[in-house]
């Protein structure tokens, strides 16, 4: 069986930087996957070169089997991206259906993006602008436009870090509840220990630069997670070994 | 501020500054060959309605023409330029040329070119206004966000859709904004083309046939200046109309607006 991504000696330079060494990584079919690290620890590099934004310099890439080009252009890649990047000429409607509308010869058999805003709680702000929106409410959408794809995988760059410390973690609350229930493969890039342990499967976790993986962690906790899991004491124990493996990462 | 209360300031402003025109000409005796109360300007306008009003349909018809195919060929062309900084580079000094170059040099030229009648007035309105509106289609287009453009591709979108969904729209504000500067281009080259071109008709002719301020029909000349500035108030007005209902989302329509919840 073929994982929905796998990445065999990836490497990436730009120029004379090395934002990337040799990476091997297997992600299996329906698992939520974190990638965390420093900044600057190459994650949104090693992001980009899965949905085939950016090439590696050397390794080989695919997704489900094939190029990540193959995937992007069957639109069966759903894109976070770090800012919401809503188009502010769309109404909050239009913008959860951006996805769909470009390239509306390939077909895509996702949820209705009228439900998804409902279940996020976005009903009442559908023919509302982007600007009349809390930072929280527009990365909300940005997730409904990526998930209304129905793409088997689903790649998010940091989408909260620029969100108040509460509504982060209302985020993840939020983003464990729509992926759970879902076959898709989550491949989930932050700094955030809290939020990999609580969103994730395994999180793997990248040196400074040039990354490179200094260790994989199983997040063993029951789903469905609730909030209340992150007063857990195996919460802070998952917590405590990857923050050692941040630290062994950063040669500290 | 209400649409109500902004004509009724602009009428206010016009009727302070007329007044004062007015009562500088009548308190000093200036000479009719200097300048004409304004009152003596809006009598010959009321006195030839028709003859006016004719000249002014044709001068907002030229002025209109021209800036519309001037704005169709600048987005075409910004829209090449915008893809390449070294196209752009290269355009840069032609660009500039064309909107320093004096007309009066050239308008001769086109008028032996393209023959008498619309086309040469028409053809020298989009010609100058041209640059500007690729300035303007350029910067903005430059100005799309680049995250939007990374998840345009991360679906594959094409150039053309691109174009459609993302850069066009992110330069709506900056063309619109620079449309007013160019409606004044665009009448100055109207009136300036109509005087030249041979055809009998227009704010243009009217005013050169007038033999200007010095002669006897000075109140046609100064007419035909009211007019066109007359024209030219009603095209920014109909341009604000036309912001503020294809930029509503935009900051610059927002103030009246709600605001963001932070």
């Amino acid at each position: 069986m073929t994982g929905a991504i796998e990445l065999a000696g990836v490497t990436k330079t730009f120029g004379r930087i090395e934002a990337l060494a040799p990476v091997d990584l297997v992600v299996e079919p329906g698992e939520i996957v974190t990638v965390l690290g420093p900044s600057g620890s190459g994650k949104t590099t090693l992001l980009r070169i899965v949905g085939g934004l950016d090439e590696p310099t050397a390794g080989t890439v695919t997704v489900a089997g094939a190029s990540p080009h193959i995937a992007r252009s069957a639109k069966r890649i759903g894109f976070v991206p770090q800012s919401p990047a809503l188009l502010p000429w769309r109404t909050v409607a239009a913008n959860a259906r951006l996805l769909l509308d470009v390239n509306r010869s390939r077909p895509t058999a996702g949820p209705d993006p009228v439900d998804l805003l409902a279940e996020v709680g976005l009903a009442p702000f559908a023919d509302a602008y982007p600007h009349e929106l809390s930072g929280g409410m527009q990365q909300r959408v940005a997730l409904v436009r990526a998930m209304a794809l129905g793409a088997p995988l689903l790649l998010m760059d940091e989408p909260f870090a620029a969100l108040d410390e509460i509504t982060r973690t209302d985020m993840r609350h939020l983003l464990a509840r729509l992926c759970e229930p879902l076959a898709t493969t989550v491949l989930f890039v932050t700094h955030s220990i809290a939020e990999s342990v609580f969103i994730s499967d395994r999180v793997v976790v990248l040196s400074a630069r040039p990354g490179r993986i200094v260790g994989v962690e199983s997040v063993d906790l029951a789903r469905p997670r609730h909030p209340s899991l992150e007063d857990d004491p195996a919460f802070f124990a998952v917590e405590t070994r990857l923050r050692a493996l941040l630290h062994e990462g950063a040669g500290r | 501020m209400t649409t109500r209360r902004i004509v009724l300031a602009g009428l206010a402003g016009i009727a302070v500054f007329g007044g004062l025109w007015e009562l500088y000409v009548r308190l000093f005796d200036v000479q009719r060959y200097i300048l004409l109360p304004p009152s003596t300007i809006v009598g010959e306008l009321v006195g030839h309605p028709r003859l006016y009003l004719d000249a002014v349909l044709v001068t907002a018809r030229h002025a209109a023409v021209g800036t519309a195919i001037s704005l169709v060929v600048a987005v075409l062309i910004g829209a090449v330029l915008a893809s390449s900084r070294w196209l752009e580079q290269a355009a840069q000094p032609v660009l500039i040329g064309i909107l320093v170059a004096p007309w009066v040099a050239y308008f001769t030229s086109i008028v032996l070119w393209l023959g008498s009648g619309d086309w040469p007035v028409v053809f020298l309105v989009a010609f100058v206004t041209t640059p500007a509106f690729v300035f303007a289609t350029v910067a903005g287009m430059r100005s799309a966000d680049p995250a939007a453009r990374e998840l345009l591709a991360s679906v594959d979108a094409g150039r053309v859709e691109i174009m459609r969904r993302l850069r066009l729209p992110s330069a709506l504000p900056s063309i619109l904004s620079s449309a007013r500067y160019t409606v004044g281009l665009a009448l100055a080259a109207a009136y300036y083309g109509e005087g030249g071109n041979l055809a009998a008709s227009g704010l243009g002719y009217l005013g050169r046939r007038s033999g200007g301020a010095g002669s006897q029909n000075a109140e046609v000349l100064w007419a035909t200046i009211l007019a066109t500035v007359a024209l030219g108030v009603l095209f920014l007005g109909a341009l604000s109309g036309i912001e503020r209902v294809a930029l509503r989302w935009h900051v610059s329509q927002r103030d009246r607006a709600r605001h963001g919840t932070g």
